[in-house]
């Protein structure tokens, strides 16, 4: 149940495509998110994880199907629930770390734009580098800047792909540090780090050639089923394909 | 309310751009140099063959004002693609008219800015004579000028960041589109000059402007998508 009392579930993907040319990206892909649940996309290089957790944020249009945020078809204004981290910062590099926040908070019409700079500045253990410019930072200082952007306006939803890539151990340690913190939202993750999205994860769709291959509940898989289940699904597309 | 968050977005916007632009001086300096470039050139060349300064002056005027205004509108876009930025902005919820007038807007203060320098250098180095009388008729052509430039720069540059055509396409597809700009600009330099009627082109150059800025705001929001 959410505050509203309602058991809609905050994201649904109702048969998602995404076609360019005669390529499909993603194909005929449903799936229903549950409230304050964190569900990691996994799939190989390709798969059509990115293309997915891009039309759930609304950044890519899909050919076919349609994203549902809280039971309601996704708009312009519904941008406003969903937080995302993607490859690229989206971030000025000609601003400050606190200008940035402070352009993205003032677009989606945070109130209280100071503080809630400085509240997300100090989750994400950048409070010392505020007036600091993101072209001077480290790829993991960035790259938990860019993670401030995407909680800037305090989303129910957090859309995060591969959000450890290139990162080394102990920014690695200090992002999962602050992912933990989220329990109360939705998270989706889209990786193809196993051993990390499945001890994150407690649900796990398994995608490949554009295709949901497989759900599954991570609480009762032991990371060694779960591997044995995600390169069967990966192997069974490629014998089909 | 909706207005109030409308024109709060192009606000954001613009200002976005100034700070970004007085801290980088990236598009003013790249595109001042250009225009300076022209009028040296002008002045090297032309100056002692051309009977008349006021024809090189106008010449040099709006070819700088074409080199700057192209530089202007893709290094204005170059900042958006830089770290998908553009993508950052797209997300938050507001109407990307707002974000598209914001984006004109600023662009135009900046091809304006580097258009007045030009006009400066075109005085001091071609001895372009400019009558008290004409200098705010003729910044309000450079204004509006400016303005249409920008309203089609930005979704042409916007189109070929998204379509990875690169910057290199910006001028191919933008210079054909602003000729009726170009052509109304220098024609009414001309007639700010002699004094002779501006009614006829300053119409065309408004309405022409007018144009172009609805057919961006119409077309911008499919023009961003990926």
């Amino acid at each position: 149940m959410n505050d509203n009392g309602s058991t809609t579930p905050p994201l649904r993907a109702d048969r998602l495509e995404k076609s360019y040319g005669y390529f499909r990206a993603v194909d005929d892909v449903s799936f229903t998110i549950d409230r304050a649940s964190t569900v990691g996309l996994f799939g190989p290089n390709g798969a059509g994880k990115t293309t997915l957790l891009r039309m759930l944020a609304g950044i890519v249009e899909p050919t076919r199907g349609r994203v549902l945020l809280n039971g309601v078809e996704r708009t312009t204004d519904s941008h406003g629930s969903v937080g995302v981290l993607t490859h690229d910062s989206m971030l000025y590099d000609a601003l400050t770390a606190r200008e940035n926040l402070r352009f993205h908070a003032q677009l989606h019409g945070v109130e209280t734009v100071a503080e809630r700079c400085e509240t997300v500045l100090d989750t994400v253990g950048l409070s010392h580098r505020a007036s600091h410019r993101p072209d001077e930072f480290s790829h993991g200082l960035r790259k938990r800047l860019s993670l401030a952007r995407a909680l800037i306006h305090d989303p129910d939803i957090l859309l995060l792909d591969e959000p450890y890539a290139g990162l080394d151990r102990r920014s690695i340690e200090t992002l999962s540090d602050i992912l933990n913190g989220f329990a109360d939202r939705t998270v989706v993750l889209a990786t193809h780090d196993l051993d990390r999205g499945f001890e994150r994860c407690t649900r796990a769709l398994i995608i490949a050639d554009g295709r949901l291959e497989a759900d599954l509940a991570t609480d009762s898989l032991s990371s060694t089923a779960f591997e044995r289940t995600y390169e069967q699904a990966i192997g069974l597309t490629e014998a089909r394909s | 309310m909706a207005m109030k968050g409308f024109l709060a977005a192009t606000y954001h916007v613009i200002r976005k751009d100034i700070v970004a632009e007085l801290r980088t001086r990236q598009l003013t300096t790249t595109a001042t140099v250009f225009g300076l470039l022209v009028v040296l050139t002008f002045a090297f060349s032309f100056v002692k063959t051309f009977a008349d300064p006021r024809i090189v002056g106008r010449g040099a005027l709006w070819i700088a004002f074409v080199f700057a205004g192209t530089v202007g509108v893709s290094e204005t876009m170059a900042v958006e693609d830089e770290n998908d930025a553009l993508t950052g902005l797209l997300l938050a919820p507001v109407d990307r008219s707002a974000v598209y007038i914001g984006k004109v807007l600023s662009t135009t203060m900046f091809v304006l800015a580097v258009d007045l320098v030009t006009l400066g250098a075109a005085v001091v180095l071609l001895g372009y004579p400019i009558a008290a009388t004409m200098v705010l008729p003729l910044v309000g052509v450079l204004a509006v000028a400016a303005f249409g430039f920008s309203a089609v720069g930005v979704v042409v540059a916007t189109l070929t960041v998204r379509s990875g055509l690169g910057q290199l396409a910006i001028p191919i597809l933008l210079v054909p589109l602003v000729v009726p700009v170009l052509l109304s600009g220098v024609e009414l330099t001309a007639a700010l000059a002699s004094g002779a009627p501006t009614g006829g082109w300053l119409r065309v150059l408004a309405a022409y402007a007018g144009i172009l800025f609805l057919a961006g705001l119409a077309t911008f929001e499919f023009v961003v998508e990926e």
